[in-house]
């Protein structure tokens, strides 16, 4: 006999109720309370001029009124002020644009002939090159920063090295300037421009340009009429990228920008920890999302369509130009463009075993004191970096493997986009955002430990999910099925079988996880108490303070341990770039 | 126990309507087949059944017990995938040890979810309890796999994943076991093995089957019952036998075996003019006007002479064809086109292309549609 049609009970209803669909609350909610409501309240704070604690006005109805009456008093005056000629807001503002287009002007010229030796030639010492052509964006920019002056600067041993040869006296170009600032970042950026550049070279359609060729067209004329219009949208994108990887940088600007030198970062981040002004400091953090946004959107706009950023399995086979004309002077090109950031961090090292060093080619003396005093004196920042980034790669890993989970299984797009938002914030501006929101009661998290990690986790996120997402959609969906079917909830099927089979992209993305928090600054000198100071923090306030040797030890300690994990967070996801 | 009802099973995707009121009676013990052509909704109607998804419409009762609001891991259906979904990083033991397992991480004492959580995060974390060992050893046996407990399910032929996906489905003793065309990814002769293997197993352990295919063949050779799907409907549901001989519909009769079928006009009940071009008597009685009929190829009969008797034809070969134990005539009759199948046998007269011979149809194989 069969059952009257009965609604179910409430019992059988909880019981019923998916874990999951609690999880995806769950997560929705962390980015609702630590990316939304934080982007949304500094948004508001720039129109009010004065902190607005969103939290507060559902606990208490007294901040609730203050509130209100603070939004009452919302103008565009602070806008206005901006924007009015003479302000230091505008030319930060200015300042910082200029130096990110000529960053990324810079680089794509200057990677342009490295990118055609790597995808159409058979450059000497290809593989070497590639991999010291990948080697400068692991280098934190503030230690590469620190690594000019101690070139560069007027003590520094190449600034010796020309003055001896010329007779001169004094710097060769001041390091601490717009012009330093520039240096390094091109220097130590370019492949972030190089590898894109590389594919759409290897992508561009060879057919077309071997017509060209058969036409009678000569190769140098094929190269420029054929080849580098095809090759346009992929250049284009590289350049955008740079830009806003130059816009949002803290690192160099923070040690090399001179007083009298304004930039978007430098000043945000003195008008909050300087002077606690919440209307600048607001007003710029907004105008940095926007900008990085805008240049954001213009970059996936330039690839739409077009997977330049990844080189495919089968790589069409290309006939390399192997003529010694050709690829000696690229060979000598290539190599003196890594020069310059090899040395940099060549002298770092070297700074960090001398006795003393300054004003001469080589240093007095060697020795190992300075790793001795920061394996003993700095320990608890060690162990504070490594605490921390563990905690930011724990909670990367949950909310990534659920958000992938949640966007791929049940194409929750919203939830993509949200979670690919921290792309647009830069650390800085994140940093600011975290202060206004969580520094009063009912949620007064300023200052604690678990706040950066969240900070991290949040800014690491995109990437992370990239990882994550991969290794999601390589999982059959009938085998998950496969698993309910066989008695197991959706929560036992993501532990027992999605999570075991997307393992080696969660090691993979969580090794670059915790690569970058132990590189990060901008959030971290925002954001770290002093009992919680992690390494990065370290170096860079010894570099403030001109105690050049134990910074560079403790960066050299940085740069190895950065570099050991990314080599095996390669290896896991394959994805050598060569 | 095991009975399978589906009552108006309405089933609508964003725009379109994949099953629009599927009634299905399924008897315990019944192996039943889902037949149809590519895109007529025998898989949503199977992943409805699984609770895969949600439905639009309608009840689904397994046993006596309702369906509708239970949860797909709760409803004890076996299933067996297309594709296999065999877990890769499990080998074969833990792949057909996991339902087991599971269960007792669902009911079993503290200790023993514990152990059972352990033993699903990794096989180094614990040994099975003796009985489940058992019962997945006796599964694999069934299937003839037990010498293969320990093997990677990457290393396993086709044939032998489909083994254990089949173990995998029945070690947790489900109420129903679905399987969704579970032989088409194998090669024809493997294919006719484990036609057998199923059934063998099936009626071993006398568990309510339902089985998804396109291949009327199988469905003709393996199923108790069948149900003829078209279009997110069901056209007919009845045995083999059944289906074969009184189809319902021209589609029906088309899509099980090979099939005349013409346009007619019922001349006095009895009498039906065929294709214009020639009338035959048959048994079945309808209302004078049109009608379809249905003549089976094998039941007609050639004759080497004209015969006065009734039902009688003459005709000219246009195409004779081998295939399988059987020839195959094309013949025309008038301007209609009359295909005929014989059973090949030393002896029996072979007509070649242009000759002329007689058709004998017999009144009860002239079935009005
Ligand atoms: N997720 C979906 N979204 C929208 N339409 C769907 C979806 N799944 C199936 N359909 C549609 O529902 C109809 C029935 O699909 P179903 O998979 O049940 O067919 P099938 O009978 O199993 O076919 P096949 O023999 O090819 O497996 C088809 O028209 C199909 O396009
Ligand atoms: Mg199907």
């Amino acid at each position: 006999m069969i059952e009257k049609h009965k609604k179910p009970t409430r019992f059988q209803r909880l019981r019923n109720w998916d874990s999951l669909k609690l999880l995806k609350y769950a997560v929705i909610g962390f980015f609702a309370l630590f990316l939304m409501i934080p982007l949304l309240s500094v948004f508001i704070v720039s129109f009010t001029g004065e902190p607005v604690n969103l939290f507060g006005s559902f606990v208490n109805p007294e901040i609730l009124s203050t509130n209100i009456e603070r939004l009452q008093n919302a103008s565009f005056e602070h806008y206005a002020n901006l924007f009015s000629s003479g302000s230091v807001y505008l030319s930060a503002l200015n300042n910082s644009l200029l130096l990110s287009i000529l960053v990324s002007v810079i680089v794509i010229v200057m990677c342009l002939p490295i990118a055609y030796a790597f995808a159409r030639t058979a450059m000497p010492f290809k593989k070497t090159l590639a991999a010291l052509c990948t080697m400068p964006i692991i280098v934190p920019t503030f230690i590469s920063a620190a690594g000019f002056i101690i070139m560069f600067g007027r003590t520094g041993w190449v600034t010796h090295v020309f003055n001896t040869m010329l007779g001169t006296e004094g710097a060769i170009f001041n390091v601490y300037s717009m012009l330093g600032i520039i240096l390094v970042q091109v220097f130590f950026f370019f492949p972030f421009a190089l590898w894109p550049m590389v594919a759409a070279f290897k992508i561009a359609d060879l057919s077309v340009e071997e017509a060209s060729r058969n036409l009678g067209a000569k190769s140098w004329s094929t190269m420029v009429f054929v080849t580098l219009p095809l090759a346009l949208p992929g250049m284009i994108s590289s350049a955008l990228l740079i830009f806003t990887v130059s816009f949002s940088d803290f690192g160099t600007p923070i040690i090399l920008a001179p007083d009298g030198l304004n930039l978007i970062v430098v000043q945000a981040y003195r008008e909050i920890s300087g002077f606690f002004n919440w209307a600048g400091a607001s007003i710029l953090t907004v105008i940095m999302v926007i900008v990085a946004a805008i240049f954001f959107w213009l970059q996936r706009l330039a690839t739409k369509g077009k997977d330049y950023g990844t080189v495919s399995g089968k790589p069409k086979k290309v006939k390399l130009n192997a003529k010694k004309a050709v690829t000696l002077p690229l060979f000598t090109y290539t190599s003196l463009v890594v020069l310059l950031p090899v040395l940099t961090v060549f002298s770092v090292f070297i700074q960090s075993i001398a006795t003393t060093w300054g004003r001469d080619l080589l240093p007095r003396g060697f020795t190992l004191d300075h790793y001795a005093t920061i394996f003993t004196r700095s320990t608890d920042n060690i162990m504070n970096s490594i605490i921390l980034a563990s905690g930011a790669l724990v909670i990367s890993v949950i909310v990534a493997t659920l958000v992938s989970y949640f966007v791929v299984r049940q194409n929750a797009t919203k939830l993509d986009f949200i979670a690919s938002i921290p792309l647009v914030v830069p650390g800085i501006a994140l940093g600011i955002a975290f202060i206004q929101t969580f520094n009063t009661a009912p949620l007064q998290l300023t200052g604690t430990a678990f706040l950066l990690i969240v900070a991290y986790a949040i800014r690491r996120m995109p990437y992370m999910i990239r990882s994550t997402m991969g290794s999601m959609m390589a999982i059959r969906s009938d085998i998950e099925e496969a698993s309910v079917n066989l008695g197991a909830s959706r929560l036992l099927t993501l532990t027992t079988i999605v999570g075991p089979l997307m393992l080696p992209g969660i090691v993979a993305g969580s090794i670059l996880v915790f690569v970058t928090v132990i590189k990060e600054t901008s959030v971290t000198i925002l954001l770290a108490p002093s009992e919680w100071a992690p390494m990065s923090l370290m170096v860079f306030q010894n570099i403030l303070r001109g105690q050049m040797y134990t910074a560079s030890a403790m960066a050299i300690l940085i740069i190895g341990v950065v570099l050991i994990l990314q080599l095996v967070a390669n290896r896991l996801t394959k994805n050598s770039l060569y | 126990m095991g009975s399978v009802t589906v009552k108006g099973l309405v089933k609508q995707y964003s725009d379109v309507p994949a099953l629009k009121g599927v009634d299905l009676n399924i008897r315990e013990g019944e192996f039943y087949a889902l037949l149809g052509p590519s895109g007529c909704g025998k898989t949503t109607t199977m992943r409805c059944i699984a609770g895969f998804e949600d439905i639009t419409e309608g009840d689904i009762y397994i046993g006596a017990q309702r369906v509708n609001d239970v949860a797909a891991n709760r409803r004890n259906c076996g299933m067996v995938f297309q594709s296999y979904a065999l877990f890769p990083h499990y080998n074969v033991f833990e792949n057909v040890a996991y339902s087991l397992t599971v269960r007792d991480l669902y009911r079993g004492s503290y200790g023993k979810r514990v152990k059972s959580f352990a033993r699903l995060m990794s096989k180094k974390l614990g040994k099975p309890p003796k009985e489940l060992y058992q019962k997945v050893m006796d599964a694999l046996q069934t299937v003839e796999l037990d010498h293969l407990a320990e093997r990677g399910v990457g290393e396993l032929s086709g044939g032998q994943q489909q083994r254990v996906a089949l173990a995998r489905a029945l070690v947790m003793e489900p109420a129903v076991l679905l399987m969704d065309e579970p032989l088409s990814n194998l090669d024809k002769k493997l294919r006719n093995t484990m036609r057998t293997t199923i059934r063998t197993i099936q009626q071993e352990i006398g568990i309510t089957t339902i089985f998804v295919t396109h291949d009327q063949e199988e469905a003709m050779s393996m199923a108790d019952r069948i149900a003829v799907m078209k279009d997110g409907e069901i056209v007919q549901q009845a045995t083999p036998t059944e289906l074969y001989g009184k189809p319902l519909t021209p589609f029906v009769a088309d899509f099980v075996g090979s099939s005349n079928i013409y346009d007619a006009t019922v001349i006095d009940g009895r009498q039906v003019k065929i294709n214009d071009q020639f009338v035959v008597h048959t048994n079945g009685v309808t209302e004078n006007g049109e009608a379809k009929v249905l003549i089976r190829p094998e039941g007609i009969k050639i004759l080497r002479e004209h015969s006065e008797s009734r039902n009688v034809i003459e005709g000219k070969v246009t195409m004779s064809t081998y295939f399988g134990p059987n020839i195959r005539y094309d013949v025309n009759v008038g301007e209609a086109t009359v295909v005929v199948e014989q059973e090949f046998e030393p002896g029996i007269p072979v007509y070649d292309q242009g000759d002329h011979l007689f058709l004998h149809i017999p009144e009860e194989r002239v079935l009005l549609l």
